[in-house]
């Protein structure tokens, strides 16, 4: 500078028209001088970087242009080359001791680091020592050697063999700055808990001892070289930080070494934004970090006591303050700071976050269902096969053996795991931390606004600053995350989409190992009804069905079962019959129904007549009484008979004998008898001796003295049919439904009750009284 | 047989040879066993169906959430890739609906079918069970009275013990004859009964899932350009997630 000064002086005399020109010139110079020290101490502030370079731009370019001007005068012309040439030269000089430094310095440090990994952290990774984290101490020390060391080599390219007017170095740092300031971000973000757990490991006497054994190896060889600067862990690992922050003071001097007509002028101010920036990143990162750190430390570790001792009323009345606020922006809709794209980002942050933890519930399920699926469909196959296939026969063909089936399926839910799941289980884990802040986002941009209406100075400011860090990070960091987030679920979509498409593949192959020949459904059907048809002829099948059926039958209509009696039921013949062969004695009454159970046996109906002619069976059982029925002779369990007492069966059965009186008296009974008799086909000439015995017995009831009149009144009396029956035999009558019926006779020849003779549109036959109702004629 | 240690002392001959009666226990023992086999398959297959519903519901239920997803309405791309996985997981839910219809048609109802024989063949059984039953215990009477003195209502009881034996006997025969006869055709004509079943299931199971597989083999298509294999995205996974980790608003603990 004071060279360029003397210059002035010596052409002021001759050239005294440009002073101006030149002073002006000179402020410029000066003015840049203080600018650069200005920029080198406020290195810090990215956006005040950035006008300045903008304004040293455009001081260039006037330059240019001044360069361009034809009107400027030749001397003053040749002035200022002959100037700039002097002063490029010295600043030329100046350059190359700048690069000399930058390469020398950065080949130190390499070498410091490269010491560093060789004695302290290799040995101790190797030694594995339990409870050392290497990596928490030094979290990518390596990279950043790495990184180091690619930009050694790329300085060293630059600068070896090449002109110092061609060198270019800007190029160099705007070229590693990506990588270079990923790997710094990651080693300054760790380095706090990276101290905190040195000196927490330092408190520990053995871990202390590893850790100081490497460090003092390390120091050996630094004292071999005559450098004993390393004192300790600590200001190891502090090495790459101050490093990084030596760039920006490095690269600025260089620029400022550099006359702007070298080609290297402009990449080197990119080269310096660009470093400044990465610096400024990493405080901004460590800055935030604090302040998330504050936050999540809020909500998590604390336990109610915590939250209680920390009730007071500032943080109460604060709360409160935040809630009237927020009703007052919900009601009075009062201007709010307003920040689009951070809502736009919450917003997509929300549908993601929303996403995917339906995508891992639904696919979870789905997955568990898909499993069952598989299995319960393996299984029956291959149960169903071993039923429909003879073992010894085409076992070897059948391709699924039950050990490999499974598998498919197994790998499924593996790889479903791994490449649908875990991610995104992981990245649902990774949620709450930005809703929480987000969270306090809100709260403290409700504090802002309040400040903002009261317009308090101070505590707006402070307000507004926590708010613009929170938000500036956020919207930041959203951005980053929901891109991520974004991407990954769609890779699970698609590895889930992939998945179940060679599941699918899987299974087919699987089996259509075993596909059969097209068969149509018909074709089944046919060839399994003409199966089931020979099975259902099989004897014990059919023995079985008819029991059912006739169960069935017995079960739907109970009487026609009885108008079907294997035995022919007694008499009035066999009664008179009875009644004049046997004594009084002799003759027994069946108190109730009684089933044959044994050989020899009879059965017998309630109020029918029996002569006792044993009172003991063969095998001398007086349980067991002979009895003969007047039709037939057997066994009859004597608790069913009771002596018979004539007068008192007349009064009881009065209205069977006056219906069999009546009977006699219809023209009808005559032509239904013999249907009858051949129905039941009954043993015994009972037909020839009917009549006369029949007349006997008719005598003899109507002598004792049964109102005959009245049951003809009765006997008039008009039915009508409930349901509709159908005859089953030709001693029945159909009926249809309502039609109307005369009843002749309320009982049957045997006295049953239930069965009813009817006569209807000239035909008669019994039909069931329980399907008649009265005929009223109101 | 278990009556063994009653009969001490009176040494009967076996009234049912041993052969036979094993004849009997074997075919009657394979009978059983496919009755049990059926009657498990039934439960299965209906396990089966049942999962194949859930599992179709709930790959719909995936699309469906990802459809009334509000991240739709801001990303044409994911809303493309959703509506085609809610096209894909319909059609698959409309094949598994007409796979278990089919399954249902040739496969269930045939068993039911099946199934419905067995009683018959149990009561059938049973009734042999109680012939037997019968003449034994007739035998044992005429044996009885045989061993006895002959006076005469001896003789008389005997002679009455035979009547009564000799109708008894006969059913039995006759039914152990029927069922010996009969068991083992039942037992057959299994094969011929559910080999066109068995088709139809595993016909079923690869129509269903080649369609599938064309539907989901097209969706990958339609979606995935790139073709990423699996390690691809597993790598690029974990980058994100790595990279979801390192931001400071992320909670690491």
């Amino acid at each position: 500078m004071e060279h360029e000064e003397a210059t002035g002086k010596g052409n002021m005399g001759t050239k005294k028209k440009n002073l101006t020109f030149l002073r002006s010139r000179l402020y410029m110079l000066e003015r840049r001088k203080t600018d650069t020290v200005v920029e080198s101490s406020v290195s810090g502030d990215h956006a005040g970087t950035l006008r300045r370079s903008q304004s040293d731009r455009t001081e260039y370019n006037q330059k240019l242009q001044e360069k361009m001007t034809p009107q400027a005068g030749r001397a003053a012309e040749a002035l200022t080359q002959e100037e700039a040439e002097h002063q490029t030269r010295r600043m030329m000089a100046r350059r190359s001791k700048v690069i000399e430094e930058l390469v020398q310095t950065e080949r130190d440090y390499l070498k410091d680091l490269e010491l560093c990994i060789k004695e302290v952290v290799q040995p101790l990774r190797n030694k594995q020592i339990d409870r050392l984290d290497v990596d928490s101490l030094f979290s990518n020390i390596e990279s950043v050697h790495q990184i180091s060391a690619k930009l050694l080599s790329l300085l060293e390219e630059a600068t070896a063999d090449v002109e110092p007017a061609m060198q270019v170095i800007g190029e160099v740092f705007l070229q590693i700055k990506g990588p270079l300031e990923d790997t710094y971000k990651i080693y300054c973000y760790h380095h706090d808990t990276a101290h905190s757990v040195l000196e927490s490991y330092e408190k520990e006497e053995e871990l202390k001892q590893q850790l100081s054994l490497c460090v003092q190896s390390l120091q050996n060889i630094y004292m071999q070289e005559g450098k004993p600067n390393l004192t300790n862990m600590s200001s190891l690992l502090i090495k790459p930080i101050q490093r990084v922050t030596k760039y920006p003071l490095l690269l600025c001097e260089l620029r400022n070494s550099t006359p702007p007509s070298h080609p290297d002028f402009r990449a080197l101010e990119d080269a310096f934004t660009a470093v400044k920036d990465i610096n400024v990143n990493i405080n901004e990162l460590k800055r935030w970090k604090d302040l998330v750190l504050k936050y999540k430390k809020n909500d998590e570790e604390e336990s109610l006591k915590d939250k209680l001792s920390k009730l007071s009323i500032h943080s109460i009345s604060k709360k409160s303050k935040r809630v009237t606020n927020y009703l007052k922006i919900l009601t009075r809709g009062e201007s709010q700071v307003k920040d689009s794209t951070f809502n736009r980002e919450e917003k997509l942050f929300r549908s993601l976050e929303k996403t995917a933890r339906h995508c891992v519930k639904n696919i979870s399920f789905c997955l568990q269902h898909i499993q069952d699926a598989m299995h319960f469909a393996l299984q029956s196959v291959l149960q169903l096969q071993e039923i429909s296939c003879t073992k010894d026969e085409e076992e070897g063909v059948q391709p699924e053996a039950p050990g490999n089936a499974p598998y498919p399926c197994d790998d499924f839910v593996a790889h479903l795991q791994k490449l649908v799941l875990t991610p995104l289980s992981a990245l649902l884990s990774l949620f709450p931390g930005p809703q929480k802040l987000i969270q306090k986002r809100y709260d403290k941009l409700l504090d802002y606004n309040s400040y903002l209406q009261r317009a308090a100075g101070e505590e707006s400011d402070l307000a507004k600053k926590e708010y613009e860090a929170l938000n500036a990070q956020l919207v930041e960091e959203l951005q980053v995350f929901n891109q991520a987030a974004r991407k990954i679920l769609l890779n699970c979509l698609c590895s889930f989409i992939t998945l179940l498409r060679d599941l699918m593949g899987v299974k087919q192959q699987l089996y259509s190992a075993a596909a059969p020949v097209t068969l149509l459904v018909s074709n089944i059907f046919e060839m399994q009804n003409r199966v089931l048809e020979e099975v259902q002829n099989l004897n014990f099948m059919k023995d079985n069905s008819a029991t059912f059926i006739e169960r069935k039958l017995s079960f739907e209509k109970k009487k026609p079962v009885q108008i079907l009696p294997e035995v022919p039921r007694q008499t009035d013949t066999h009664r008179s019959k009875l009644l004049s062969t046997y004594s009084i004695e002799e003759l027994y009454q069946a108190k109730r129904k009684c089933n044959a159970t044994q050989e020899y046996d009879i059965n017998l109906l309630e109020g029918e007549l029996v002569a006792v002619m044993e009172q003991k069976d063969p095998l001398g059982s007086t349980s067991r009484w002979l009895v003969d029925t007047g039709l037939i002779k057997g066994y009859v369990y004597s608790s069913f008979l009771k002596p018979y007492n004539p007068a008192k069966v007349q009064k009881a059965g009065a209205e069977n004998r006056s219906c069999d009186d009546d009977f006699d008296n219809i023209s009808l009974f005559v032509s239904s008898r013999p249907t009858r008799n051949s129905v039941t086909s009954t043993p015994e000439g009972s037909i020839s001796d009917s009549s006369s015995s029949l007349s006997g017995t008719c005598g003899k009831f109507e002598t004792n003295g049964t109102d005959v009149d009245s049951f003809q009144e009765v006997d008039e009396q008009i039915f009508y049919a409930v349901h509709a029956f159908e005859a089953r035999s030709n001693c029945e009558l159909s009926l249809q439904e309502y039609q109307r019926v005369h009843i002749l006779r309320f009982c049957d020849l045997s006295g049953n009750k239930e069965w009813w003779l009817a006569e209807a549109q000239g035909q008669k036959g019994y039909v069931p009284a329980n399907y008649l109702g009265k005929m009223t004629y109101a | 047989m278990s009556w063994i240690p009653f009969k001490i002392g009176q040494p009967k001959k076996q009234i049912v040879p041993k052969t036979v009666e094993r004849d009997f226990e074997r075919e009657y023992g394979k009978l059983q066993q496919l009755e049990e086999q059926t009657r498990k398959l039934q439960k299965d297959l209906k396990k089966s169906t049942d999962a194949d519903l859930a599992m179709s519901k709930s790959a719909v239920k995936i699309s469906l959430d990802l459809l009334s997803n509000p991240l739709c309405e801001q990303d044409q791309d994911f809303l493309n890739m959703v509506t085609a996985l809610d096209t894909a997981m319909k059609r698959m839910d409309a094949f598994n609906q007409e796979k278990v219809n089919q399954i249902q048609k040739t496969v269930v109802e045939p068993l039911k079918k099946f199934g419905s024989v067995f009683p018959s063949l149990n009561m059938a059984v049973k009734r042999r069970e109680q012939a037997l039953q019968d003449y034994r215990r007739l035998q044992a009477k005429v044996e009885k009275y045989e061993e006895k003195e002959k006076t005469g209502p001896v003789l008389a009881k005997l002679h009455q013990a035979r009547e009564e034996l000799r109708p008894v006997r006969d059913d039995f025969e006759a039914k152990n004859k029927q069922l010996l006869e009969e068991m083992p055709r039942f037992y057959n004509s299994r094969l011929d009964y559910f080999q066109p079943s068995f088709e139809s299931l595993v016909r079923a199971q690869v129509v269903y899932y080649s369609e599938m597989h064309k539907i989901f083999g097209d969706l990958t298509q339609q979606l995935d350009q790139p073709g990423h294999s699996d390690e691809q995205r597993e790598r690029e996974n974990e980058a994100k997630l790595n990279e979801l980790r390192a931001l400071s608003i992320v909670a690491d603990d």
